[in-house]
């Protein structure tokens, strides 16, 4: 049963990976979503962005996904902080998420935490 | 939907696929004995519904599949029954044109189940070694990219306005509401 006890992936946007965030931890297990920048099959790296945020995304594992500059994916995977502390997201699942509103994702993000931030402190109390 | 806390929703959930966010369903109340519910703030809890992104997948073929369902709050283990021809269990409570159905909605379920789609899953509230589970009866792939969005604000909504008031049944004062 260990194959099952998957890792569960934090939602963060890019802004959220800063070295002072608590999400910017060695591998830390995330999902994020950006805007594909820029890939290369040859190295097995991507570019997202969003807004100014950019974060590297090693697509090595994700052989069956399509990728077009300019479209949005998203991300599960773990966080490797090198070490000059910047960090590339080993991808282990990845989407095209092409028509995704962005503006509703990232305030139902917001309205998401709070909601389980309420929820964990009723049932600590 | 929307209830005020003097007017509990005089309803249950029980055989409702309860729309609930990973980390509410894996916090869901085990059962003292397995002939009862798991219970969310005392309520039991019998069916549910999720959705998320397959990043898990384990398929014994003509057993079972077992997958996982993370929505970004947590991981949701799941599993589909594939043994509808071969158990003994099944076939002393099923007929065989039955069976033959539910296999093959089964099959044609476990077909979609594939690690990185997003996924919409129905089913049964099930314990296993301890924990909590789905047993899946339907599985459905989204390809609205904004339907994990949706279902996000519709869990929060849910457990807001509708499960965080349902009454819990007492056999002396009728009803209590819970908060």
């Amino acid at each position: 049963m260990a194959l099952f006890e998957a890792k569960s992936s934090a939602l963060v946007t890019l802004q959220d990976l800063r070295p002072s965030s608590p999400f910017f931890k060695q591998g830390k297990s995330l999902r994020i979503i950006g805007t594909l920048q820029e890939y290369s099959l040859e190295t097995g790296l991507a570019t997202v962005i969003d807004g100014s945020d950019i974060l590297r995304v090693s697509i090595e594992q994700l052989k069956d996904l399509k990728f077009q500059v300019g479209s949005v994916y998203q991300f599960i995977g773990e966080l490797l902080i090198q070490s000059d502390n910047k960090a590339i997201l080993q991808a282990r699942v990845g989407r095209n998420v092409d028509g995704i509103d962005l503006n509703l994702y990232h305030q139902s993000l917001l309205l998401l935490r709070q909601f389980q931030a309420n929820h964990l402190n009723n049932s600590a109390t | 939907m929307q209830q005020n806390n003097n007017n509990p929703i005089p309803i249950s959930l029980h055989n409702t696929h309860v729309k609930l966010l990973a980390f509410d369903f894996l916090t869901l109340t085990p059962p003292s004995s397995p002939d009862y519910p798991f219970t969310r703030k005392s309520i039991p809890i019998t069916r549910a519904e999720t959705l998320g992104t397959i990043v898990l997948r384990d398929h014994k073929p003509a057993k079972f599949l077992r997958f996982a369902i993370d929505d970004g709050t947590g991981c949701i283990p799941c599993i589909l029954w594939l043994n509808h021809m071969t158990s003994p269990h099944l076939a002393r409570r099923r007929s065989p044109q039955d069976l033959c159905l539910l296999a093959d909605a089964a099959a044609r379920s476990a077909e979609m189940v594939k690690v990185g789609v997003v996924a919409r899953v129905r089913g049964k509230v099930t314990g296993f070694k301890g924990g909590v589970q789905i047993t899946v009866t339907d599985v459905f792939v989204e390809r609205d990219p904004n339907a994990e969005i949706l279902h996000w604000i519709e869990c929060v909504n849910l457990a807001k306005n509708c499960y965080n008031l349902v009454n819990v049944p007492s056999s002396s004062s009728g009803s209590v509401t819970l908060k």
